[in-house]
């Protein structure tokens, strides 16, 4: 029959990975998600005058994480800032949410039809109340699908942290396999984790679109 | 404010240069492979999600649900010794095509059904009734529409490859661009200067790519 | 006035004369109370986890005489060996209590102290792999962790065979599985972890093959470059770790054997 050397310690251990793992999902999405929605605006706005961020922000699309991460790592040990590698983990991801976060408000706010804002302005709305009231929870529905996307892909993507010596959920499933090696069964129960929460968020993800499309 | 006491030192890496530019070589036709075997399976995916055997659309939602929600660096960690463990020993290269494959053929796949959606079920009645199986129907009307319509997400998801192989590291591939860099640094300790260079190499790369796909599509589609 | 000016005067001699006689390492451990350790705990029994996931071993231990030494709690900061240096590097920690060969090329980027712990390097393999010797490796894969001593090393000689081919791996643990799953034919490993590793029984396939012709590798404690007054403290801890008989029972308790020789032959450190 089936036996492991896998204690229920060392599923306890799983679970604080698991748990740094949503940390870091969390905090990374905050920034991506402010920055994000910020950018986004400013991208649909002037789209000529904000093409230096979107270059900039597209650098941050086109170099793998896993260099990010190492060089955001030593760039700041060359220059002397005392910052740990949670906060560098959670920062690159970060801003690598928030590049792919403009990209999803600024198609939200494009797809607000331009005669809807007119028809705003011209009841005597502000151009901030127009922002506010009319375009943000219009585009806010259009951008929610591609929003929760990205959570999931910063969650999977968060994986790579390992490289700069955070011990999240992959890292202490290898850790428990160097003492037990049960290779496949310790790897399979780290892919579950990933997988019922993902899971979870995008059950939760597609409940929460179907209210916003009912109201 | 900040006391530098490091001292850059570029000479080594532009020595190393020739090195890092076969690994380049290397990052781009693993990507470029992934991706063609990844259409295939997809398209065979998307089939088997259309068809009527309960046992086919499992694996088919299966091998798209485990994709989408278990990250790319675990699957192939997961390739490489999981399944060494049952003594399907498999190369490190061999180990990164397959988990890249394994995801471009499972987000593909999603891709093209909703790339299908927007191709009329009456263009395939048409095509039947014009005397054409189901199979050409499927391969000479469906399909050629399809890849239109889906260009853009096929071309995003190619960059996606090109930067994910940089997972291979993790198994001991030490010959792509980021093996090569990593191997490297292992060296010297130069981690800045080197991972900064490898950086721009991979930007270069993806936005190449970008390219020759927009002037690709454009060519292609341009009907 | 004046006595306003001479304040001033006053106050800015302080600042600047406090930023003149900074204070360097080994002040700013014994001030903050913690001595921050990386420690590699994929590498048994040097470092690993036990059953509880805590951090045990020859370092792990090592590092709390350290910390007690200095009168300051220890803190074990968990290291994979590529990242060892670059842990320095950044300051996530404050010494490298991690099997760090005291290359000539590492020196250019930290600073050692003496050694405190020696390596001979042996091929884990396979029963039946048939290598018997040294020279039976030649044209064979060979697998070594990356970034190290050891890996440097076989790497060159994979090259020099011109057949056969070399692979880095991340961690102790990730080798092991690569020589167990045949992913490689051998492995260049630390003789006294292959010797655990065998023990521990969850490997039976494993065998530990010939001893691998390196000169002994001398492993020491590592430190930014610049902390020289750190630097001379560690050097005197080992030293005292040795004459007061602490480094053979530490060794005795996780290597069963004697203590071998931290003496470089006949030529001064």
């Amino acid at each position: 029959m089936f036996s492991t050397d896998l204690t229920s310690n060392d599923l306890i251990f799983l679970v604080q990975g698991a748990w740094v793992t949503i940390e870091l999902t969390a905090l990374a999405m905050l920034i991506g998600t402010v920055f994000g929605t910020l950018f986004g605006f400013v991208r649909a706005s002037f789209p000529t005058a904000s093409i230096p961020l979107a270059f900039v922000l597209d650098v941050f699309r086109s170099v793998p994480l896993l260099i990010q991460f190492v060089l955001l790592n030593s760039a700041k040990s060359i220059v002397g800032l005392k910052i740990s590698p949670f906060t560098v983990g959670y920062v690159v991801l970060g801003v690598y949410a928030a590049a792919l976060c403009t990209e999803i408000v600024r198609g939200g706010v494009l797809a607000v039809p331009k005669s809807l804002r007119l028809a705003a302005r011209s009841l005597g709305l502000t151009s901030l109340q127009d922002t506010l009231h009319i375009t943000l929870p219009i585009a806010a529905r259009v951008a929610f699908p591609g929003w929760l996307n990205l959570m999931l892909a910063v969650m999977k993507d968060s994986a790579l942290v390992t490289w700069i010596g955070i011990i999240e959920l992959l890292r202490t499933a290898q850790q428990i396999n160097t003492r037990i090696n049960e290779p496949l069964f310790v790897f399979f129960i780290a892919g579950l984790f990933y997988y019922v929460v993902s899971w979870a968020v995008s059950q939760l993800g597609n409940q929460a679109e179907r209210r916003l499309q009912n109201d | 404010m900040f006391d530098f006491k490091y001292r850059f030192q570029w000479r080594q890496v532009i020595n190393n240069l020739p090195a890092m530019l076969d690994g380049a070589w290397i990052t781009f036709y693993t990507a470029l492979l992934s991706m063609v075997i990844g259409i295939v399976i997809a398209l065979t995916l998307l089939s088997m999600r259309r068809s009527n055997n309960v046992a086919l659309r499992s694996v088919a939602i299966g091998w798209v649900s485990v994709a989408r929600n278990t990250p790319a660096l675990l699957q192939i960690y997961f390739l490489y010794f999981g399944l060494g463990a049952f003594g399907a020993t498999i190369s490190s290269w061999a180990a990164l095509l397959a988990g890249i494959t394994f995801n471009n053929a499972g987000y593909l796949t999603e891709n093209f059904r909703g790339g299908l959606r927007a191709v009329p079920e009456t263009q395939t009645r048409a095509a039947r009734s014009l005397g054409m199986t189901s199979f050409q129907a499927y391969t000479r009307v469906v399909i050629p529409q399809l890849l239109r319509i889906v260009f853009y997400p096929i071309t995003n998801q190619m960059i996606w490859a090109l930067l994910m192989t940089s997972l291979g590291v993790v198994v001991g591939l030490n010959n792509d661009l980021m093996g090569a860099t990593k191997a490297l640094t292992d060296l010297s300790y130069r981690t800045f200067e080197y991972f900064a260079v490898a950086a721009i190499i991979y930007y270069v790369l993806a936005k190449l790519t970008f390219g020759v796909a927009r002037l690709a599509g454009w060519k292609l589609f341009s009907y | 006035m004046s006595m306003k000016y001479a304040l001033a005067i006053g106050v800015s001699m302080l600042v600047l004369g406090s930023t003149a006689a900074k204070a360097d390492k080994l002040d700013d451990i014994i001030s903050s109370g913690t001595l921050r350790c990386g420690v590699v705990l994929d590498f048994p029994p040097m470092g690993s986890r036990d059953g509880n996931n805590n951090p045990v071993g020859f370092d792990v231990d090592y590092c709390n005489d350290l910390a007690k030494s200095l009168g300051v709690a220890p803190e074990i900061v968990e290291t994979q060996f590529p990242d060892r240096i670059p842990a320095l590097m950044s300051d996530r920690v404050d010494v490298v209590v991690g099997s760090t060969s005291d290359t000539l090329e590492r020196a250019k980027t930290v600073g050692f102290s003496i050694p405190y712990f020696a390596f001979e390097y042996v091929l884990l393999t396979k029963k039946d792999s048939g290598i018997n010797s040294w020279e039976d490796a030649k044209g064979k894969n060979i697998g070594a962790i990356s970034g190290t001593f050891e890996a440097v090393q076989a790497e060159k000689d994979v090259k020099s065979w011109g057949a056969g081919s070399f692979k880095g791996y991340q961690s102790q643990n990730d080798t092991i599985l690569a020589v167990d799953q045949g992913h490689v034919d051998a492995s260049v490993s630390v003789s006294s972890v292959v010797a655990a590793t065998i023990g521990s029984g969850k490997f039976p396939s494993l065998i530990m093959g010939p001893k691998i012709p390196y000169p002994t590798d001398y492993v020491a404690l590592a430190v930014a470059r610049e902390e020289y007054g750190l630097i001379n403290y560690l050097n005197l801890f080992i030293n005292q770790q040795v004459r007061t008989g602490r480094y053979a029972e530490l060794y005795k308790k996780y290597f069963s054997a004697e203590a071998p020789s931290l003496m470089t032959g006949a030529v001064y450190r």
